[in-house]
């Protein structure tokens, strides 16, 4: 019937492309949100939004804290928003991209990594509101170690409170140490010490082991070694300022002469001898076989293989206890201890607190976010399990390491108080592209004979004074 | 068509006359519109979705390589000093040498190896066989480069991998794959090659499946046999093939970037870091958006004379039927 056909045919195209367009149509709609931007929490509305890096179920998991916050400020809406990223760096990118899109968060969680690039660009100094409000923060600070702090100061400003930090410390397992037929290391071992401990254990378990692993990056890598013997890769200087702080905070800490307008890297380093030094011992033990090359990359893998029993030493922070607990360690499996001496014993760390940003829609509200945030209450809330080392040294406790260990927790915070001069990550407003520098040439260092790290270091100094060449 | 089933006009005397030519004329008038304007309505989203999506960012690109701009802050222009500092600085210079030298063994294994590949199964594989490999071949293809990265780190690492533990077997002490220059060089070349070669492959399947069988015979009855029947009938009549799958496979391989960013961060030192990872850096590591802007031009007209010249040599060995 070619009447019925035509019909039918005219009647299904036509159908075809009027539900095409209403489809495009509703489609557009229900995605409007979307397209515009308005379903990212606290656009669009006078929520406090707050940005840290996780998943969405890291948001959800800040729940309990902003309801805990709703009771004491009720007037004040907040809205977490957890952004993915590979690591801090790739985070502050994407914050980044947010304000140059328009849409900066009101608050963002950075690590001591983009410390000094927000408090360049982006943050708003915390001064006047911890003057403000100095008789109820007395209480913080007399439970934060002033390192930290310090470690947040930029040109005499104070722009975050640290809430969680981790130092680099020694972790190691405690039956490979027990096959090679020692005891748990002095306190005070040395650079040396540690060598014979990982020629002990290859001797004791010579298949299938390493016995030191590390990984290429700013935390946990070279710095540890070049900050113990008393160098580090970029030249560090310490600003002016900050008077306020420590005379109104820490008047009677016994470290208070140390303490400054903040840390300052302004030029490299890396041609020091003592840089040279703590690379060639490196290369020692890679050439020896008792530790790796390192890898680039965040050493995801550590975790299995450390709990395998297939690595017997590794440098990292409190932040591994839970997880070494979930993958099937046991208390008593493996233990921690401070990292060996060399000219010091200084160790590295790196730290994380909020910071308000400049553009912040109401810097009052973000204040009181951050200062609920530094509290006790809002603390334990946050840190149920050992995945991190908290910031206030009373929240470091026998309970907190309660059967997932270590032994020796305690060695955590007195990282701080026995070494006061511990310092942060070497990291300066242009720290991407120090980070680059450095991570791009310390396999080539560790790799090869002499001369192949004479050239590493030369091409490290290179694009370390490319990296720095422009100072705000 | 309305002009061939339409009444004669022009008389004016016939009922209704003046009226059906006026129909007519508007009619004939609708229709030249349509004729001129529908294509366009139809083009319409997508040239307005090139202009905003693909025309607008290379102009913006182009136009931000003479500032400078962190993002932050409000953009200064700067002429050609972002060209300037790129030229001179040697990580960029190692970084296209790097992509050159990955271009020219990457895109030889990746068409040598789809090549190879295609013929042993288009010819020696019964036709079931034949479905599975073309599958097999291109599955890898449609994995996220990311990830397989990420898997491949794991296969190659020194200490625990698959690979060294595989090697182990026969005797082979452990290679540091991703810790040293050449090793790490392999690897980016070998994952590469191993995801991308089932485009090139599938490519010639049906480059090889469009040569008329007689030909053979021909060349059979002129007396070639195996590899000269492929080298003087398979490969001339390949050659448009050939050419469509080494201009894409070499644009392709100008641009890679994941692999060489998550099997190796580009190192260790600069010995796999990439033009785009460069790019990638300067931008997204070290705001510097003028300096990857300018990269980024000189990138892309290195790629078009590459590709301009491949068409042009193309005339002395493209042979078509």
């Amino acid at each position: 019937m070619p009447g019925t056909n035509g019909a039918l045919r005219q009647f299904t195209r036509r159908t075809a492309l009027t539900a095409l367009g209403a489809g495009i149509v509703g489609a557009t709609a229900a995605s409007w949100p979307r397209l515009t931007g308005t379903d990212i929490p606290g656009r669009g509305d006078n929520s406090l939004s707050i940005a840290i890096m996780g998943t969405a179920a890291d948001a959800a998991a800040r729940q309990k804290v902003i309801d805990a916050f709703a009771k004491v400020h009720p007037e004040i809406k907040v809205k977490v928003q957890a952004i993915q990223a590979v690591d801090w760096k790739d985070f502050f990118t994407k914050i980044l991209t947010m304000v140059a899109a328009g849409t900066p968060p009101d608050v963002v969680y950075v690590a001591t990594e983009g410390a000094q690039l927000f408090a360049e660009k982006l943050a708003h100094p915390l001064d006047e509101y911890l003057r403000r409000d100095a008789e109820h923060m007395k209480e913080y600070f007399e439970d934060v170690h002033p390192s930290l702090v310090e470690a947040f100061m930029y040109k005499g400003s104070l722009f975050q409170l640290p809430i969680d930090w981790n130092a680099a410390n020694m972790y190691y397992n405690t039956a490979s140490l027990r096959q090679a037929g020692l005891d748990r290391p002095a306190d005070d071992w040395t650079h040396m010490d540690f060598r014979s401990t990982l020629a002990a254990m290859k001797k004791a378990k010579p298949q299938d082991f390493t016995p030191y692993y590390w990984t290429n990056r700013l935390f946990g890598g070279v710095v540890p070694w070049l900050y113990a013997n008393d160098t580090s890769f970029l030249k560090e200087t310490k600003s002016t300022g900050g008077e306020w702080l420590w005379d109104g905070f820490y008047a009677k800490d016994p470290s208070r002469s140390l303490r400054s307008g903040g840390y300052q890297w302004l030029e490299p380093n890396a041609d020091d001898p003592r840089v040279f030094e703590s690379f060639d011992y490196l290369r020692g033990l890679v050439k020896d076989g008792l530790g790796v090359r390192p890898e680039e990359g965040g050493g995801s893998a550590l975790i299995g293989l450390f709990a395998s029993n297939r690595i017997g030493t590794t440098p990292a922070g409190g932040y591994w206890v839970q997880g070494l607990h979930e993958a099937g360690m046991t208390e008593d499996g493996f233990d921690v201890q401070f990292f060996p001496k060399w000219r010091t014993q200084r160790h590295q760390f790196g730290t994380a607190g909020y910071a308000i940003m400049k553009t912040a829609k109401d810097k009052d509200a973000a204040w009181e976010w951050v200062k609920f945030s530094s509290s006790l209450e809002a603390m334990r809330i946050v840190f149920p399990t050992p995945n991190t080392t908290p910031a206030r040294r009373s929240m470091v406790n026998e309970q907190l390491y309660a059967g997932t260990g270590p032994r020796n927790w305690k060695v955590f915070y007195e990282t701080l108080d026995k070494f006061p001069t511990t310092g942060p990550i070497p990291a300066p407003p242009q720290q991407a592209a120090v980070e680059t520098a450095l991570m791009k040439n310390v396999s080539l260092a560790v790799s090869g004979d002499e001369r192949q790290l004479k050239q590493a270091l030369e091409s490290m100094q290179r694009d370390l004074e490319l990296a720095l060449r422009r100072q705000p | 068509m309305s002009t061939a089933t339409s009444t004669p006009t022009g008389t004016g005397k016939q009922p209704g006359g003046r009226q059906a030519s006026h129909k007519h004329s508007q009619a004939s008038k609708r229709g030249r519109v349509q004729q001129r304007w529908l294509p366009w309505a139809f083009l319409a989203p997508t040239i307005v979705g090139m202009g905003i999506f693909t025309l607008l960012p290379i102009v913006a690109s182009v136009a931000l390589a003479f500032f400078r701009w962190d993002i932050i802050s409000a953009p200064t222009f700067v002429g050609f000093d972002n060209f300037a500092e790129v030229v001179q600085d040697p990580t960029v210079r190692v970084s296209f040498l790097n992509t050159i030298v990955f271009v020219i063994v990457a895109v030889a294994l990746q068409l040598g190896l789809a090549l190879g590949l295609a013929i042993m199964v288009q010819e020696k594989l019964p036709a079931w066989l034949r479905v599975f490999f073309r599958s097999a071949f291109f599955f890898p293809l449609i994995l996220s480069a990311a990830s397989v990265s990420i898997f491949m780190r794991y296969l190659f690492n020194e200490q625990f991998g698959v690979v060294n533990w595989l090697l182990s077997l026969v005797g082979v002490p452990a290679v540091p794959w991703l810790t040293t220059p050449g090793g790490s060089a392999a690897v980016v070349i070998l994952v590469y090659v191993w995801q991308n070669f089932g485009f090139s492959f599938l490519l010639f399947v049906g480059g090889l499946a469009s040569i008329p069988v007689e030909t053979y015979e021909a060349a059979s009855i002129d007396g070639a046999t195996g590899w000269r029947k492929h080298f003087y009938v398979t490969l001339p009549l390949l050659s448009p093939t050939t050419l469509v799958a080494s201009v894409m496979a070499i644009i392709n391989a100008l641009q890679v970037f994941d692999q060489p960013y998550v099997l190796t961060r580009g190192g260790p030192g600069d010995s796999t870091r990439t033009a785009v990872m460069v790019i990638f850096e300067s931008a997204f590591q070290r705001l510097e958006f003028g300096q990857a802007s300018a990269i980024g031009v000189i990138l892309t007209l290195i790629i078009m004379a590459i590709t301009a010249a491949q068409f042009r040599l193309s005339k002395r060995f493209v042979f078509y039927q």
